[in-house]
């Protein structure tokens, strides 16, 4: 009989898992369960709620990916727990029994404790498309004229364009004092900033959000903010952080910590089952979810691999035409590192340099061409001999050139 | 796969490659360098050829790896290395331009567009039989293709 894969997730992770067991067992039966009905890529919501692209339009998967791999695809079904010893999966109405299973269920987002934020009922959050449908919803329904929308990370200004894009007045909220912060230095921050005013957002940073105001309906009508101002709002969009998706292993004597736990092999504490993407909480990134989705199908396969390319403090971002690379903590400054910023009118770029490596850099215009950035970075390698030469960030792939013998591009 | 191979040794950096990519990807119905509209901001080289600082050549093509870093990071399955060619397809109308592959390519291959929405990556001249553009205009032999 053929063995059963079963995935759980049909993110980043759990597609990569899915497309890679099928590259190595062409004979498996594999079995991905999901509670969304697209396989859609979450870096796309916005473009889905600002009208842009329907709910097709936002796949990651080419057409025909499952019939093609033989993917059997459980659509909205929703997972009810886990029994390691019997080797099966609760669902709604029965068991799935797996030989291997991998857990990539993802993250849900978090609602701060702000009172009425956790009991109204029109807060919403931007993770997944039944989110941006529900936001969708709520603004036909209502005619939404204003929102609220709590944190401006990559998220939260996903949700803002798109909102602004709907002719919605937004208001944002940020604990920082500049947007992004993350990824931002209080320059970079200031562009985008500028871009967003300019499309009608209006931001409220280094204050929280610390009260609500609920109607009878049980819906909050205003949100008032640590400095006592009162901002109406048809509803409220929470983009503070995302925890792994795990509630559901409650009781399945699965070893979790904030996220499931994983050895290097991304297997969990139970035999055959693994454990790949944001539900491990190792990163919270598209290319890591999808890298740990193929490693842990190697594991799956009896393909011992482990998962080594941890770094993440990478980002891209793209609003309004600006687009922006941070690599790296780019307001970690230690003691003895410098600091080197260069600015014209349409780029600037900043790197934190220590002893000759590299620590992180930002680059905010043409982004063109900045892959070696990452590289320089996640190996620290020392670049001393070559700043005698040029300057940073003159710094191109082209210092490291070396090919190999079939021909691929590889580091000098 | 059929990957463009390459010898720096003999690249005389005279960027014949660079014009014929041009050429070969332009949308205005036209033929021949000689008519390029160096103006217009879709005209760009998906090569490129670089000083090496001592007097030689380093050409700058994209690898088709075996391992692409660029379509394993693609959030919208705009970029997907075809299964029979082996060579890294870009598909613009899926494209969500969020750039993670200019940022993943350890090499530096992917361009943004000048409108920043979408990239701008060698296609193998969509495996048409005469072989890539480029290679056909070196003239220094400094590229070629090969099984591999």
């Amino acid at each position: 009989m053929a063995e059963i894969y079963v995935i759980v997730g049909a993110g980043a992770a759990g597609v990569a898992a899915a497309e890679r067991i099928r590259m190595i067992k062409k004979d498996a039966m594999i079995l991905m369960l999901s509670v969304d009905t697209y396989s859609h890529s979450r870096c796309m919501l916005h473009k889905f709620l600002g009208g842009e692209r329907d709910e097709n339009g936002i796949s990651f998967t080419a057409d025909d990916f499952f019939e093609k791999n033989e993917i059997y695809w459980g659509k909205g079904q929703t997972v009810k727990g886990l029994e390691p010893a019997n080797h099966r999966i609760v669902l709604e109405n029965g068991y799935q029994p797996y030989d291997k299973l991998l857990i990539a269920t993802g993250a849900v987002f978090g609602i701060p404790p702000i009172p009425g934020f956790r009991t109204a009922s029109n807060v919403y959050g931007f993770r997944d498309l039944q989110d941006a449908q529900k936001i969708d919803a709520a603004i036909k329904a209502k005619d939404a004229k204003q929102v609220f929308v709590v944190g401006s990370g990559l998220v939260g200004l996903d949700v803002t364009t798109a909102l602004l894009e709907r002719g919605i007045k937004v208001t944002v909220a940020e604990m920082a004092d500049r947007i992004m912060p993350l990824q931002t230095d209080a320059t970079a921050a200031a562009a985008y900033q500028e871009l967003f005013e300019a499309h009608g957002a209006d931001f409220r940073l280094g204050i929280g959000a610390s009260d609500s105001v609920v109607s009878e309906q049980n819906e909050i009508t205003a949100v008032v903010l640590s400095n006592g101002e009162s901002v109406p709002c048809d509803f409220v969009v929470c983009a503070a952080g995302v925890r792994p998706n795990i509630a559901w292993l409650e009781g399945s004597g699965l070893a979790v910590e904030r996220g499931i736990t994983v050895d290097e092999y991304l297997k969990t504490s139970a035999p055959d089952v693994y454990a790949a993407g944001d539900v491990t909480g190792l990163s919270g990134i598209w290319p890591n979810a999808m890298d740990q989705g193929r490693i842990a199908a190697m594991n799956m396969c009896g393909m011992p691999l482990a998962y080594e390319d941890r770094y993440c403090l990478k980002n891209t971002s793209n609003f309004y035409g600006l687009t922006m690379l941070t690599i790296g903590d780019i307001n970690k400054i230690e003691d003895g590192a410098q600091v080197i910023t260069k600015e014209d009118r349409r780029c600037y770029k900043k790197a934190i340099l220590k002893n000759g490596v590299l620590q992180a850099i930002l680059i905010q215009g043409d982004i063109s061409g900045t892959g070696h950035w990452q590289y320089l970075i996640k190996n620290q390698i020392d670049l001393t001999e070559l700043l005698k030469k040029k300057d940073i960030f003159s710094l191109s792939y082209m210092d490291f050139y070396q090919l190999d013998e079939t021909g691929e591009y590889q580091y000098a | 796969m059929k990957r463009i191979m390459i010898d720096a040794s003999k690249c005389d950096g005279c960027k014949n490659c660079e014009l014929a990519c041009m050429d070969s990807h332009r949308k205005d119905g036209k033929e021949g360098v000689i008519t390029l509209d160096f103006t217009n901001p879709e005209t760009v080289a998906r090569n490129g050829i670089y000083n090496d600082g001592n007097g030689g050549y380093l050409p700058h093509f994209c690898r088709h790896c075996s391992k692409p870093a660029c379509a394993e990071s693609c959030m919208s399955g705009a970029l997907v290395k075809d299964p029979e060619t082996g060579h890294v397809k870009y598909d613009e109308n899926r494209c969500g331009s969020c750039f993670m592959c200019v940022m993943n390519c350890p090499y530096g291959i992917p361009k943004v567009d000048a409108a920043r929405v979408k990239i701008i990556k060698c296609d193998f001249c969509n495996d048409r039989p005469e072989g890539p553009a480029c290679v056909a205009a070196c003239p220094k032999k400094a590229i070629w293709v090969e099984e591999v």
